[in-house]
């Protein structure tokens, strides 16, 4: 037969405790849980649209420091390179916020957007495929408006006509790419219609160059290559290498990333604190019990595996119940940022948490098991 | 020089007769200026099978003495052997091992309000291993003192003398060849703490166990062998119980042979 499970007596006896010491744990893990989820949306919103860059090469300028906030640089750089063995093509990208007016509001909204040439590939969306989209992208005043944008900006139906810096803008269709973190919408647009907008804004200073090479060669050595040649104004990325250099910027140039590991840090002590209180309370309510099963020969060792027991059944209970939370908030997250926000869970962070939770509770067990093991059954005559 | 040798050749060599031999012990409680001695020189020899009640006024010293035989304070004074094991001197961690053998009674029960009865009393047989017959060990033990029909039922519905009732067959279900009891029936009324030394008086004489036994309870002096008597730290008296009432008499309120008639 199996040893009587104290730990889990005990817990069981007292039930209001019992709650209150579960929700606790609950509680610091949905803390844990969303701070950790809006760190790894923005990570990944923050680049997510890279995806549907139809590019192997990004070239920037070095005083970019993500792409809403980048400095503009001669479009001679990318001619420079169209040459080197191996390019298949270059285009352009031109990008820079714009107002754009709710139509129904009357509200104007800075928006992000972009500027291309009709005929280059840029991305990878269906809807800007085709002959039929790079007839529309050519209209005067005329964009393709990014379904993920806040619905502050207004209907998105195509046909909706407002205004966009003072000048009447129609939008001719619409994509998926969301704007990540610093943008709450996106256009896109042709390079003409983006001069007009964004006077006096040169067609010769672009934002982005966007390179395809060949499959046969490696976007790697040809980067090198590019590397080498051009001047230090710029610099030339894979793609990966431009979703990090992103993704770094938001974690480290901003306190974004420092506020959120803090928030898990603080949320961690909450939980912490608040299992160490009802694991004392415990141990205190049932001091004369241990000093007597030390007095019956139990060492104490048998006492911090019964504290470190109802630690960790803690966290297990709190867990569960902390689980289902941040997957719903998750959820709710995901649909109150209209998509923009993309909130999900992951295997990875599932047992990350779990593991942090029994490192709290196991902590609180074993500052708060002191106590049982120094009653004294001696005292308790 | 200090030759450890010498201090054992001041004392007896260990009796088989014996459950506990105390020979000179001094105790002392603190440390330096602080220092106080609450037990003085004492010499006791419980033969095995003995029930011996420890009298005396409040702050004489009998918990402690209790406490010390039952190896729950370390010593470095005297000669002090349990079940034939000298404990002056004894680590910490031994001294666990030599409370295996004994069976505490408190005042308490001390018993866990969220474990049933048997899973109490299941708690000190687990102390010896016997995992498979443990929950019959506590069944037929509890059985022994009358709470057969209780077994399942959790402290908190069962009377205070049923309450202390477990707790004596936890003391018990490890045939301890000793038994400490320290007020046992100083928390229940008269019919409960008369049952509970009942049941000790007949289970000591089956098991042939030796029970040590404070009481300040006059109506159960009846079940002792012997009667000792400490006052201000040191043994006034060890008689028998009649004489132990004799040596009263004078004193009505105390103690009379009328009690002893049941
Ligand atoms: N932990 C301790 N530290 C210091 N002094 C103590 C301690 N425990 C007991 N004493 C002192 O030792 C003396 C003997 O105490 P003890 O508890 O053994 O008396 P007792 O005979 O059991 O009394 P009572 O009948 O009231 O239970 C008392 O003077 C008490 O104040
Ligand atoms: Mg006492």
């Amino acid at each position: 037969m199996a040893r009587v499970s104290v730990a889990w007596s005990n817990l069981l006896h007292e039930r209001t405790r019992l709650l209150v010491a579960i929700s606790g744990v609950a509680f610091a893990v949905i803390l844990i849980f969303m701070n950790l989820g809006f760190m790894g949306a923005l990570i990944s919103t923050a680049t997510n649209f890279y995806e549907q860059f139809n590019a192997d090469l990004f070239i920037i300028s070095t005083e970019t420091l993500e792409i809403s906030t980048s400095t503009a640089f001669p479009r001679e750089r990318i001619y420079q390179v169209a040459g080197i063995d191996g390019v298949e093509r270059i285009m352009p990208l031109y990008s820079e916020y714009l107002l754009w007016r709710n139509p129904e509001t009357g509200v104007s909204r800075a928006i992000f957007s972009y500027g291309v040439n009709p005929n280059d590939p840029v991305f990878l969306m269906p809807e800007l495929q085709g002959d039929e989209a790079r007839r529309i992208l050519s209209r005067p005043n005329t964009v393709f408006f990014d379904r993920l944008s806040r619905p502050e900006f207004g209907p998105q139906d195509i046909g909706t006509t407002t205004e966009a810096d003072r000048r009447q803008a129609t939008i001719g269709g619409t994509y998926t790419l969301g704007g990540g973190f610093a943008a709450d919408g996106t256009l896109i647009m042709s390079d003409q219609n983006f001069v007009r907008y964004l006077k006096p804004r040169p067609l010769n200073l672009i934002n982005m160059g966007l390179i395809q090479v060949n499959a046969a060669v490696s976007p790697e050595k040809v980067a090198e290559t590019m590397d080498s040649l051009l001047p230090a104004d710029v610099a030339v990325y894979t793609k990966p290498g431009m979703i990090d250099h992103d993704a770094t910027y938001w974690l480290e140039a901003t306190s974004i990333g420092f506020i959120f590991s803090m928030g898990v840090v603080v949320s961690f002590v909450v939980g912490a604190v608040i299992v160490y209180q009802i694991l004392f309370t415990d141990i205190r309510d049932h001091l004369p019990e241990y000093a007597t099963m030390k007095a019956m020969g139990y060492r104490s060792r048998y006492l911090f595996k019964i504290v470190l027991q109802e630690a960790i059944l803690l966290a297990v209970l709190g867990y569960l119940p902390g689980l289902a939370a941040a997957l719903g908030l998750y959820h709710l997250t995901a649909k109150a940022t209209a998509g923009t926000l993309p909130v999900a869970m992951n295997g990875g962070r599932v047992i990350f948490v779990l593991g942090l939770t029994l490192l709290m509770c196991c902590l609180s067990g074993l500052i708060s098991v002191r106590k049982a093991i120094t009653a004294d059954p001696a005292e308790i005559f | 020089m200090f030759k450890p040798q010498q201090t054992s050749q001041q004392f007896a060599p260990a009796r088989e007769d014996l459950a506990v031999h105390i020979q000179h012990l001094n105790y002392f409680f603190g440390a330096g200026d602080l220092s106080k001695q609450v037990l003085f020189d004492i010499s006791l020899e419980l033969p095995k099978g003995q029930i011996v009640i420890l009298t005396g006024p409040s702050g004489s010293g009998k918990t402690t003495l209790l406490t010390l035989a039952g190896a729950l304070r370390s010593l470095k004074d005297g000669s002090l052997r349990v079940l034939g094991k000298e404990l002056v001197g004894l680590s910490d961690r031994a001294l666990v091992g030599v409370r295996r053998n004994i069976g505490f009674i408190f005042q308490a029960h001390n018993l866990f309000e969220s474990l049933t009865a048997s899973q109490n009393v299941e708690m000190a047989v687990e102390l010896t291993g016997n995992f498979s017959s443990k929950r019959d060990q506590a069944g037929a033990m509890l059985s022994a003192l009358g709470l057969a029909d209780r077994v399942d039922y959790k402290p908190q519905s069962l009377s205070g003398g049923q309450k202390q009732r477990v707790a004596i067959a936890r003391a018990l279900v490890n045939h301890p060849k000793l038994i400490l009891a320290d007020e046992p029936t100083a928390a229940l009324d008269k019919k409960s703490g008369r049952d509970v030394v009942n049941y000790l008086h007949a289970l000591s004489r089956e098991e042939g166990c030796t029970v040590l036994m404070v009481t300040h309870d006059n109506r159960i002096l009846d079940v002792a062998d012997r009667i000792i008597n400490l006052v201000d730290g040191r043994l006034e008296s060890d008689s028998s119980p009649n004489a132990f009432i004799q040596s009263k008499q004078g004193d009505p309120t105390d103690v009379s042979a009328d009690m002893f008639i049941m």
